[in-house]
């Protein structure tokens, strides 16, 4: 029953599933590598999701994605406001974004509201369109030529364009992250910030960037979970996954490539657990598969108190200290 | 012709009233029909008042209203959108036009830890009765009635109540039970399947759940092996949720590419699965089905929707008004079934059956006419054989004429048994053609 094609069928099952847990890793990789500490990543994330179902029934997808990012920009310099700028304990106003993320989300989305919102943008939406809980899904683009050859073309060919878009990303902030000046910049903030204030870097300003680009790809992942992969809405649809993609990030040392695979690791537990399932291999075991990806999380955040763990992996020196000039 | 299996219809009732839920059942459908006509012939009483005006005597009627009845209700989710929560507001809304004399108010989104002070804000409001609807509010209300031994208290698919003892006396429990329109769906899918697998998507490994499966698998292997000859192959997958689209997509999906099922079930509070069927329908070019689970929700697979378990909780509610408006309430555990609450629960020839309607507590939403017309058929005649309890799912007749075994190939049901309510509410095994097995 193992065979080409269902490690073809679980591999696919990873990258779809992994995209979420990529591109909101990928944002919160920047946060934490200028110095803040991203705990709203979760209310971000369903927020994102919230507000792709709403106005993709209301406008389309493209107009959707767009207010995805503008939403995911606000929370980004919401938090950067409170812990930037007024220099609050990011772990409690990360925790009240998410809670207020959880909670706006919510009532954004129950009927009444959302109702009114599709019409005042789309005054011809149709009842079934205000009730209806799901919305059009991002359509598949395979690519040509590509999407037969076998394994690699299922997994990365033959899904829509958030996926392709999420792994150029992961390039893309690499590079800038580790090869340009404006990287070293941003990483020099959460190492050192006083040593790169008085080097000429703006520490306030590259915090402030990094929490925009953060707050837009939490709230595009959040939409990619939705538009991108099963629109049907429900309070809370999140689960938790974006704490996962905290814990990611650390798994992956800030490391934006490292991301993908751990990414895609996360999304592979998903997809195989239920396809082990099915196969009879081991009944009892979807209990341990559940757990495991908030069992990770756990112990790299347990490993992570270590001190000698923290030198070796390289934490950001500064990661979750506010800055104020003296 | 009502000789099947050796036992008569009068006979099996009298037999079945012997259990629990059979005595219940019967019951209700007699308070059911009490209910419909006490609660809307109501008519207010005439009073006759005797007014001294400065003009003189002036001896005029007034016609004063009997007690409005107030009932409240606690929800667990939000009312706006379909689901379990949904299903309990429309039945409130049915309740309440069919009784006309009553105010019902709610308290929607109760986390099961708040059940407690939300009942009490319910009872200092007003209320004469108080419908809890969800599993996790049972100890909380029977804490209330306790505390409030004047007010009338229902909850909604739990086991305490007064007629079980482990509660007051003015608590009563309720539930609408699906495993014969499970069954029936399993006909559905059993006479369209092409692969000759069907797939289960479920939220916890509870008996309810795993009767659901059983009763799915058996209709499925009735039809399909019919049909073919050959016994169906059902897989499970359990994704230990409710509400996690996610999660139920990546099982839906495992089971149409794992699996080659091309029939999908399942028993979470989402159409995530339904959605799946669709897009592999329309998109990616695989003819698969599924069902509606406690709503319609056939407008989430418009390609591939066969049938599904709809409920319409709104006579257990309009009984229960009647109970607390006459002044004639009893601690009931009810476990309505298909005939349950039906005006008329008498059978009717298959080509003038109900099926499909809203009728008593339970709908079979219409059959896809992709299902050949001579199992549209076979279905309605076994639904309105179900209504008068001539035929159950969980017996020899439902399984072909052969026992029904479990996986490890142990009878379960021979003869001219049928599952009782004990049986049904602690099914921990899966029949034969289950191949997935049950976590424990």
């Amino acid at each position: 029953m193992i065979g080409i094609g269902f490690v073809e069928s679980v591999l696919a099952g990873a990258v779809a599933a992994g995209t979420v847990f990529l591109l909101a890793s990928l944002g919160e990789t920047y946060a934490e590598r200028a110095g803040v500490l991203n705990l709203g990543m979760e209310g971000m994330m369903i927020m994102g999701a919230a507000v792709s179902y709403i106005f993709t029934n209301a406008l389309g997808h493209g107009a959707a994605l767009l207010t995805v990012l503008l939403v995911g920009l606000l929370m980004g310099l919401l938090h950067a406001f409170f812990t930037v700028s007024l220099k609050l304990n990011q772990v409690v106003v990360g925790l009240a974004i998410t809670i207020l993320g959880l909670g706006l989300s919510g009532l954004m989305a129950s009927s009444e509201i959302r109702g009114r919102i599709i019409l005042a943008l789309n005054p011809e939406a149709t009842r079934a369109v205000l009730a209806s809980q799901e919305a059009p899904k991002l359509p598949l683009i395979p690519i040509a030529g590509l999407k037969d050859i076998p394994v690699i073309g299922p997994m990365f060919f033959n899904h829509n364009f958030l996926v392709y878009l999420s792994l150029l990303l992961s390039f893309v902030m690499w590079f800038l992250l580790f090869r340009t000046r404006f990287g070293l910049n941003l990483r020099s903030c959460g190492e050192n910030p006083s040593m790169a204030d008085t080097l000429g870097v703006n520490v306030y300003l590259m915090r402030y960037v990094s929490m925009a680009v953060c707050g837009m790809l939490g709230c595009l992942a959040g939409a990619y979970l939705f538009i991108g992969y099963q629109p049907f809405w429900v309070e809370g649809m999140t689960q938790g996954r974006g704490f996962i993609s905290l814990a990611l990030v650390i798994l992956a040392t800030w490391n934006p490539l490292r991301a993908v695979l751990g990414a895609y690791l996360f999304g592979g537990v998903e997809a195989l657990q239920f396809r082990l399932q099915v196969l009879g291999i081991a009944a009892q075991l979807p209990y341990f598969l559940l757990m495991l990806p908030y069992a990770v999380t756990i112990v790299t955040l347990t490993m992570l108190s270590l001190e000698s763990v923290r030198k070796r992996v390289g934490v950001p020196a500064a990661l979750g200290v506010p800055y104020s000039r003296e | 012709m009502e000789k099947k299996a050796g036992i008569s219809r009068r006979k099996f009732l009298a037999v079945s009233s012997g259990v629990a839920a059979g005595s219940v059942a019967a019951g209700v459908v007699a308070g059911g029909l009490a209910g419909y006509f006490i609660g809307q012939s109501q008519a207010p009483a005439a009073v006759t008042r005797t007014v001294t005006a400065p003009a003189g005597t002036v001896t005029t009627t007034v016609t004063a209203p009997p007690k409005r009845l107030k009932v409240g209700y606690v929800y667990v989710g939000p009312v706006g959108d379909y689901g379990w929560t949904f299903a309990h507001d429309q039945g409130r809304k049915w309740a309440d036009a069919r009784y006309r004399n009553v105010d019902s108010f709610y308290i929607e989104s109760v986390p099961e830890a708040q059940a407690l002070g939300a009942i009490e804000s319910l009872v200092n409001q007003g209320a004469d009765l108080v419908i809890t609807t969800s599993f996790g509010y049972m100890d909380a209300t029977a804490e209330a009635a306790a505390r409030h031994p004047g007010k009338y208290f229902v909850h909604i698919s739990g086991y305490r109540s007064g007629a079980a003892g482990n509660a007051p006396q003015n608590m009563s429990s309720a539930f609408a039970e699906f495993y014969q329109l499970y069954y029936l769906n399993g006909l559905a899918a059993g006479a369209v399947s092409q692969t000759g697998v069907v797939g289960y998507v479920a939220a916890f490994p509870i008996p309810e759940v795993v009767r659901h499966i059983n009763a799915f698998v058996l209709g499925a292997n009735y039809s399909y092996k019919k049909r073919t000859g050959r016994n169906i192959r059902a897989f499970v997958n359990w994704i230990f949720a409710w509400f996690d689209p996610g999660k139920a997509r990546e099982a839906a999906v495992a089971l149409i590419e794992q699996s080659n099922a091309d029939v999908l079930a399942f028993t979470e509070d989402t159409p995530t699965t339904l959605q799946v069927a669709e897009e592999y329908t329309t998109r990616r070019n695989r003819r698969t089905w599924s069902f509606s689970h406690y709503n319609d929700m056939s407008g989430y697979g418009k390609n591939s929707h066969l049938t599904g378990q709809i409920v319409n909780w709104g006579p257990i509610y309009l009984d229960f008004y009647r109970m607390v408006g006459t002044g004639s309430w009893q601690s009931v555990d009810i476990w309505t079934r298909i005939g349950d609450y039906m005006p008329y629960r008498w059978r009717r020839p298959a080509e003038k059956s109900t099926a499909g309607e809203v009728d008593g507590t339970l709908q079979l939403p219409p059959v896809h006419p992709s299902v050949p017309s001579e199992w549209q058929l076979e279905i309605k005649r076994r639904y309105e054989e179900m209504k008068e309890l001539l035929f159950e799912p969980f017996s020899v007749e439902g399984n072909l004429g052969e026992p029904i075994r479990d996986q490890r190939g142990q009878v379960r049901i021979k003869g001219t048994e049928r599952a009782d309510w004990k049986m049904l509410w602690e099914m921990d095994w899966f029949v034969e053609y289950v191949e997935s097995e049950l976590p424990r």
